[in-house]
């Protein structure tokens, strides 16, 4: 039998805040790589970058929204699914913001990071998926899947190119409100695709070992809570350094 | 392997050494030794260079198009040297101590002491800095007002570049100017932009009788402009200006 899913709809919209707050530090990092004077600057701004968006923007959204999404049955995540799904979203934006970051802007480079943001973004969500342990079984509507990852290919490219090509407000701001569609998006599309067949209350193995949703809350409040340090202390040395520039 | 001498002339001496260090490690040579001296006009920076032979043209090319350098000459060790100076009025050789260098034909050295003493009120008051750059302009002479108005321009457009607009990726001339020109410089003054023309409407500095000739304008369009694109190198031409009794102030970019 299908199973039908309800949202908190608070949650839907912090998932989305969240989605909004990670991109925002991570593309505030990300834009200051082509600026760096060495190798390890260089590392350095791309690590903490990719960090925040792939475990902020993208990881921490995703669980937030699974968090918000009641399918009517006790639900666990499988340990080492869910790190690894962290550590691909992670190694994707690493990669994405290091293709963008280096050089003058070209096209071919934009897309290239789009494109490896965007399957980063739909990777993660269908490894985060694939760890879900519960007396259920999930099958995918191929159709939206497929559009699931061409929205977050086209919504990265287009963030990455406000980001990075833009100036003042619109660079800014804009570019993190559409990574936040981008990762939420393909994440709700996603959602949209899967059906939950109950399979007679077998739980598979390790399903009482599995991550539950206070071991996410409090994860993900640590992530948040590091973005958000993040964003001030970022703030604060732009601030300095602004004013340090002498003339 | 081959070894040059190269001599340049920078506004101020404040980190010149490791930028265009950086330029002659990129390009595959090591320091053999160097001198920085300053005068009132500004810093006067004698290189010998050694590496590998075809990247000599790419070296002088990258060393001659840096915008901290305003004049520049290389010569292989023992021949005699060959000036490469920029294109703008504010080009110039100082008479440095102890090393003799040629003037110049036909440049014109910017008071870069009142320069200098005038920049932090620039940076302070920015973008009320009129009174400032007529300030500047009275109290030069008449024969490098034009030259001296461009480098407080040039100054103070890498200023606002790096302040405002550093972050984010180089970019193509006409896309610079329009995220970064027009901006910037609309919070000077009214301006209109076509492609890669911009003219200014209504300038205090080019009224009648004032012949800054929009040097100002160009140098600050250049500082901002030569940090923000690749190759990294902006020339802007002067058209018309209202002080000589056109329309408006137009100016042409390029690089």
């Amino acid at each position: 039998m299908s199973m039908q899913l309800n949202y908190n709809w608070l949650l839907v919209l912090l998932s989305y805040a969240v989605s909004v707050l990670g991109s925002f530090t991570a593309l505030q990092l990300a834009v200051a790589i082509p600026l760096a004077a060495t190798q390890r600057q260089k590392t350095a701004a791309v690590v903490m970058a990719g960090g925040a968006m792939g475990l902020g923007a993208i990881w921490a959204m995703h669980f937030i929204a699974m968090l918000a999404c009641d399918n009517g049955m006790d639900v666990s995540y499988d340990a080492s699914l869910t790190a690894l799904s962290a550590l691909v979203a992670f190694a994707a934006c690493v990669a994405g913001l290091m293709l963008v970051g280096s050089g003058r802007f070209d096209w071919l480079r934009l897309l290239a990071a789009g494109i490896c943001m965007g399957l980063g973004v739909a990777a993660m969500h269908y490894i985060g998926m694939a760890a879900m342990m519960m007396p259920a079984k999930i099958s995918y509507a191929s159709g939206l899947v497929a559009l699931s990852v061409v929205i977050a290919m086209v919504a990265s490219t287009v963030a990455l190119w406000l980001a990075f090509n833009l100036r003042g407000p619109l660079q800014m701001i804009g570019s993190a409100l559409v990574m936040g569609v981008a990762v939420c998006g393909m994440h709700y599309t996603g959602m949209a695709a899967a059906s939950f067949e109950d399979n007679g209350g077998q739980l598979p193995d390790g399903y009482a070992e599995g991550l539950r949703g206070g071991n996410l809350g409090l994860t993900i409040f640590v992530v948040v809570t590091i973005l958000l340090v993040l964003m001030l202390v970022l703030h604060y040395w732009r601030q300095r350094y602004r004013s340090s520039i002498s003339i | 392997m081959v070894e040059l001498e190269i001599q340049v002339f920078s506004d101020r001496r404040e980190g010149l050494l490791v930028e265009l260090g950086r330029v002659v490690v990129a390009n595959h040579f090591s320091l053999v030794r160097q001198r920085l001296t300053q005068d009132r006009r500004g810093a006067y920076l004698s290189m010998l260079v050694r590496g590998p032979d075809e990247q000599r043209f790419a070296l002088e090319e990258m060393l001659g198009t840096h915008s901290r350098v305003l004049s520049f000459e290389a010569a292989l060790a023992g021949e005699t040297a060959v000036i490469c100076a920029k294109p703008t009025s504010a080009s110039a050789m100082p008479l440095a101590e102890p090393v003799a260098v040629p003037e110049l034909p036909g440049a014109v050295m910017p008071d870069v002491l009142q320069v200098e003493h005038i920049l932090p009120k620039l940076a302070q008051d920015y973008p009320q800095i009129y009174p400032w750059l007529v300030a500047l302009e009275n109290s030069v002479a008449e024969s490098v007002r034009e030259s001296s108005l461009m480098l407080a321009g040039r100054r103070t457009g890498a200023w606002v570049y790096k302040r405002d607009y550093a972050l984010g990726a180089k970019l193509g001339l006409a896309d610079a100017i329009k995220r970064i020109a027009v901006p910037a410089l609309r919070q000077l003054a009214e301006i209109e932009q076509h492609g890669v023309h911009v003219h200014i409407l209504n300038s205090p500095l080019c009224t009648p009788g004032m012949h800054s000739g929009c040097k100002f304008y160009g140098g600050y369009l250049e500082g901002l402009l030569s940090g923000s694109i690749a190759p990294g190198k902006v020339f802007v031409r002067h058209l018309g200006c209202r002080g000589n009794g056109a329309a408006l102030c137009s100016l042409e970019i390029s690089h």
